[in-house]
Formats: C-alpha cells, sequence, structure tokens
C-alpha cells in the first residue's frame, strides 16, 4: 500500500503504540475506570441503572469513552503539535495531497479506538462479563457514527487550537466533564435536575445512550442515533475543510 | 505585502542562490514557489505547472528542505523514508550511506542531532529523485566537515541535471554552489547575476597590507602610479594599498621588484558578502532608481522550458 494515505496511515499507526498519551488516556484510562466504578456498584440490578447490573451497565458505557479520549484528548494534541513543529507543512511539501491527511487521521483514528475497545472488553469480560446485546444493529450503527464524530471533533479542533498545549488543555477541559456527566460517572437517575439538564445534550451522553440503551435493551435512543448521525456528517465536513494541508 | 514586482527565472539545470537580508521575503517567495502559500496577484510558473491550483502534479516533482520544520519526534530515520518515498524513490539505504546517517537508520528523530536532523531533511528531499530542489538554510547548524558533504552532494545533484533553488544566509555556500544569485530586499529582487559579477559590480576593492619599516620611496611612487589604484597610505611601518581587485597582481609583481618581499603580506579580497553589503547599502541610497527587475512585470518561471 504505497499511496499516500497508506504511508501516512502505517507511519501514524507505529507512531500512536510509541505514544504515552495515547496508551494512557485511550487504552489505559478507560479500562482502569471502568473497572474500578464497575466494581464500586456491585452487580445487583439496581433502580439507578435502570434494573440492570451496574457493572454491565459501565462495560456497555466505555465504549464510548475510549472513542471520545480518542477524539478530545488524542488527535487534538497530536494535530497541534504537527502544525506548530511544522510537520504539517513538511507533508504538504513533500506531495501529501490535500485530503490524504484528514483520511489518514480517520481511519488511524478508528482503526486505534477498534482495538481499545476490543482491549477493554477482552479486559471486561473475565471480570463482570459482556453484556448480551439486544438491538445488535443499532449498536453496530452507533459506534462507528460515534467515532466518526469524535474522530472528526479531534481532528477539527486540533487543526483550530493554536498550540499542542492549548490542544491539551481544552481537550481535558472538555474530556472530562464530558466523561462525568455522559458515560462514566454517575447514572442519570442519580444526577440532580440541574446537572441532569446539563449532562443531557452533550455530545457523549447521546453517544453513550445510543450504544447502551440498544445494547442492554432500555429502549431504542433514536434520537440520540439520529443526533449523533448529525454529529458525524457535520464535524466530518467541518474537519475535512480545515486540514487542508 | 511581503513580496513584491518579483521577477525571478530559473533555468533549468543550475543552482540558483536566493540571498538576502532577514525579512527580505526569501522564504514567502519559495512558500509561494512550493504552493504552500498563496500569492495575492500575479503569475508562477514552477515545471510548467501552477504550485496553486497545480499543487498535486507539481509536489512530486520538488524535492523541499524547509526552514522551521521537523517530524514526529518517535518516527525512526528508516520510517522516514518510507513515508516519503514514492514511486520514483531512489534507494533510500545509498543515500543514508552518503550522508553518513546509516547507522542511524533505527534512531527516533527526536535524538538526532541538528546536524543529523538537517542531513535528513537532505535526504528526503533527493529521495523522489526530484527535478527541482529547494533547500532554505541548506547547512545552518552543520559543522564545516559535515557542510562540505552536504555541498558535494548538491553539486552532485547538479551535475545530473537537478535544478537547485538555495536561500541561504551563508555567502561562502552562495558563492561555493551557486551560477546565479539573487539579492532580495523588502520583497524585491534589487540585483541578479554570477557570484563574481555582482563581486564586481558592487564590491571590487581589494584592499593589501603589509609591513615595510623603511620603504624605498620609488616603491611607493610606483605603488600610486599603478592602474586602478586608488590610496596608499602608511602608518608608522604599516603600509595600505586599496584599488579594484585587479591590482592584487600588479602590487604583488612590484613588491618582487623591490625587495625583499615582506612577509606580512595580507591581502583582503572582496567576497559575496561584501557585494551583499555594498548592494544593500547603496540600494538604501538609490531606493528611488528603479532595478533592472524591480520595474520588469510579475513573471516567474522555475526549471521550464528554455
Amino acid at each position: 500500500m504505497n499511496t499516500a494515505v497508506g504511508r501516512l496511515v502505517r507511519a501514524e499507526l507505529r507512531l500512536m503504540t510509541r505514544d504515552p498519551l495515547v496508551l494512557t488516556f485511550v487504552f489505559a484510562f478507560p479500562i482502569v475506570t471502568m473497572l474500578i466504578i464497575g466494581g464500586a456498584f456491585g452487580t445487583t440490578p439496581d433502580r439507578a441503572f435502570e434494573f440492570t447490573n451496574p457493572s454491565h451497565w459501565y462495560v456497555a458505557s466505555y465504549l464510548t469513552v475510549v472513542i471520545a479520549a480518542t477524539g478530545l484528548v488524542m488527535l487534538p494534541v497530536h494535530l497541534a503539535s504537527y502544525r506548530e513543529r511544522g510537520v504539517l507543512r513538511r507533508f504538504a511539501a513533500a506531495g501529501f495531497p490535500r485530503w490524504s491527511f484528514a483520511a489518514a487521521q480517520l481511519i488511524v483514528g478508528l482503526v486505534t479506538t477498534a482495538a481499545a475497545c476490543v482491549l477493554l472488553l477482552a479486559v471486561a469480560a473475565p471480570v463482570y462479563g459482556i453484556p448480551a446485546v439486544h438491538d445488535g444493529w443499532r449498536v453496530a450503527v452507533a459506534l462507528p457514527l460515534g467515532a466518526v464524530a469524535f474522530i472528526s471533533i479531534g481532528v477539527l479542533l486540533g487543526s483550530l487550537l493554536p498550540s499542542a498545549r492549548a490542544a491539551q488543555a481544552v481537550g481535558l477541559l472538555l474530556f472530562f466533564p464530558s466523561f462525568l456527566l455522559g458515560a462514566g460517572g454517575p447514572p442519570p437517575h442519580v444526577m440532580g435536575s440541574a446537572v441532569k439538564q446539563v449532562a443531557g445534550p452533550l455530545p457523549l451522553t447521546l453517544f453513550t445512550n445510543a450504544v447502551r440503551e440498544p445494547w442492554l435493551g432500555l429502549g431504542s435512543a433514536t434520537g440520540s442515533l439520529i443526533a449523533v448521525a448529525a454529529m458525524a456528517a457535520a464535524a466530518s465536513v467541518l474537519a475535512a475543510r480545515r486540514t487542508a494541508l | 505585502m511581503v513580496v513584491d514586482g518579483l521577477d525571478l527565472d530559473v533555468p533549468a539545470g543550475e543552482i540558483v542562490g536566493l540571498i538576502g537580508a532577514n525579512g527580505a521575503g526569501k522564504t514567502t517567495t519559495v512558500e509561494c514557489v512550493q504552493g504552500l502559500r498563496k500569492p495575492d496577484s500575479g503569475q508562477l510558473n514552477v515545471l510548467g505547472f501552477n504550485p496553486v491550483t497545480q499543487a498535486e502534479q507539481l509536489r512530486p516533482l520538488v524535492g523541499s528542505q524547509l526552514q522551521d520544520s521537523a517530524l514526529p519526534d518517535r518516527l525512526r530515520v528508516a520510517e522516514a523514508l518510507d513515508l516519503f518515498s514514492t514511486q520514483r524513490a531512489r534507494d533510500g539505504g545509498e543515500l543514508l550511506e552518503q550522508f553518513g546517517l546509516a547507522k542511524r537508520r533505527r534512531s527516533v528523530f527526536s535524538s538526532l542531532s541538528g546536524g543529523e536532523r538537517q542531513r535528513l531533511f537532505l535526504v528526503l528531499a533527493l529521495l523522489n529523485r526530484p527535478l527541482l530542489v529547494i533547500l532554505d538554510e541548506l547547512t545552518q547548524g552543520l559543522d564545516p566537515a559535515a557542510r562540505r558533504n552536504v555541498w558535494a552532494a548538491v553539486r552532485q545533484l547538479n551535475d545530473e541535471g537537478t535544478t537547485v533553488l538555495l536561500v541561504t544566509h551563508e555567502m561562502d555556500e552562495a558563492e561555493a554552489l551557486c551560477g546565479q544569485v539573487v539579492v532580495m530586499r523588502d520583497g524585491r529582487v534589487i540585483d541578479a547575476g554570477a557570484p563574481a559579477d555582482l563581486v564586481e559590480r558592487h564590491a571590487s576593492t581589494a584592499v593589501i597590507r603589509f609591513s615595510m619599516p623603511n620603504p624605498p620611496a620609488g616603491l611607493m611612487d610606483e605603488l600610486r602610479q599603478l592602474d586602478d589604484v586608488r590610496e596608499v597610505s602608511r602608518a608608522g611601518s604599516l603600509i595600505t594599498v586599496r584599488g579594484h581587485r585587479r591590482i592584487i597582481a600588479y602590487v604583488g609583481a612590484a613588491l618582487v621588484r623591490w625587495e625583499p618581499v615582506p612577509a606580512d603580506l595580507n591581502v583582503d579580497v572582496p567576497s559575496l558578502e561584501d557585494a551583499l553589503l555594498g548592494l544593500l547599502n547603496g540600494h538604501q541610497r538609490d531606493q528611488a532608481e528603479p532595478s533592472w527587475a524591480a520595474s520588469a512585470i510579475n513573471h516567474e518561471l522555475i526549471g521550464g522550458p528554455q
């Protein structure tokens, strides 16, 4: 695969495996926090978790945490650092087509999140078990749509923020509240009404609903799925425009 | 406006230097040539392509060594070759060998010294058999031996028919490598020509100094009467002769006739650096006069058909 995208994907995948930020936030952080919080609430079905097993609730929620960490933390820092240090200029001058870098980042982001999700499920399986998937096609549609949305948001942030430090600051500021309110924190039923109102429209909340509800058989989450699809479309178009090298 | 009214022809197969003070617009010019920056107006033609609208056809034919750019920190040298190799690529291993990087194949970019990074950028610029190579501050940070190696590589590249556009602050580099030099100031070309011609036009004064405690009166008279000598002065035993560089031979011949020849004979031959300084200072004085290029139409042709 000696096309420009192929060469970029090959190099970027190698670099991902050597990046401590990726290994920490995309691979280690979701697994460690899932093990902690999944264990904290036990395995007995509970009203706060819509009468599902709490640990299964978190297993079904944490795939979106992996994807959000890739989009909000890993990619913005990675891209802003490239732009700040002149790496993108070098790619442009070397003849990589304008669209190739964005395409490569999308592919690398998808591969990275897929690998991290598989690892998370492999760790969850012997500890909490993998919950049965009630509505497989909705989950199968929501996950890639959400991945495209968050990866595009990451590319967009990386192209807008002026430096790697700024990208890290903004990325973490976006990620942690989203993570606590929309996926890895307390379930919505125990949140106060004001917090619930803030959490409801967050992109990660919508994405997590679109995956968790059909997975655990809690509903179809059609509204959330449509919102995720709209985010994916809008963010990918904007990201493609911004990443013209 | 950084560059204005620039007229720059780079004939195919030549090494052309772009020199000038900081902020003259040299890097902006090469960024336009590479299609990294869009000119507000004017015509730009590189190897027969428009760098903005035909970037995808042009860029594979151009090798660039950019100022202020980098590679990903954790990318290994061999992986960089893989990343930048197109169908036109030559054997990267040979280039690494030629530039003394063969032993660093597995080293990551962040572990390379400044000189090694520069050499790697040069390897990457040459990797895909470019028809035009743009080298921006080529030998910045290199030790003298590494500079000479890089110069030899550029000459070899040019012998193979590659056109080279060299942006540099190192006048000895421009003098050693370039067949033509273009001098820029405030975004305009203020003169151009072979280095020797620029020196002739803007810094032709040579200065010869030697010690002679009791110089014969006949020698002093003869020195004053030599063609092109402008000034002969004496301070104690130190005698200074100023004039066109042709006087070097005449003064040498006169000293041989009036033995003993002084042991401390010192000759300051004007260089391209002197020419640049003379040109920039002169240009400051004569800014109202249009230079040969500033009044020309906007037209840039690099390495195109001759």
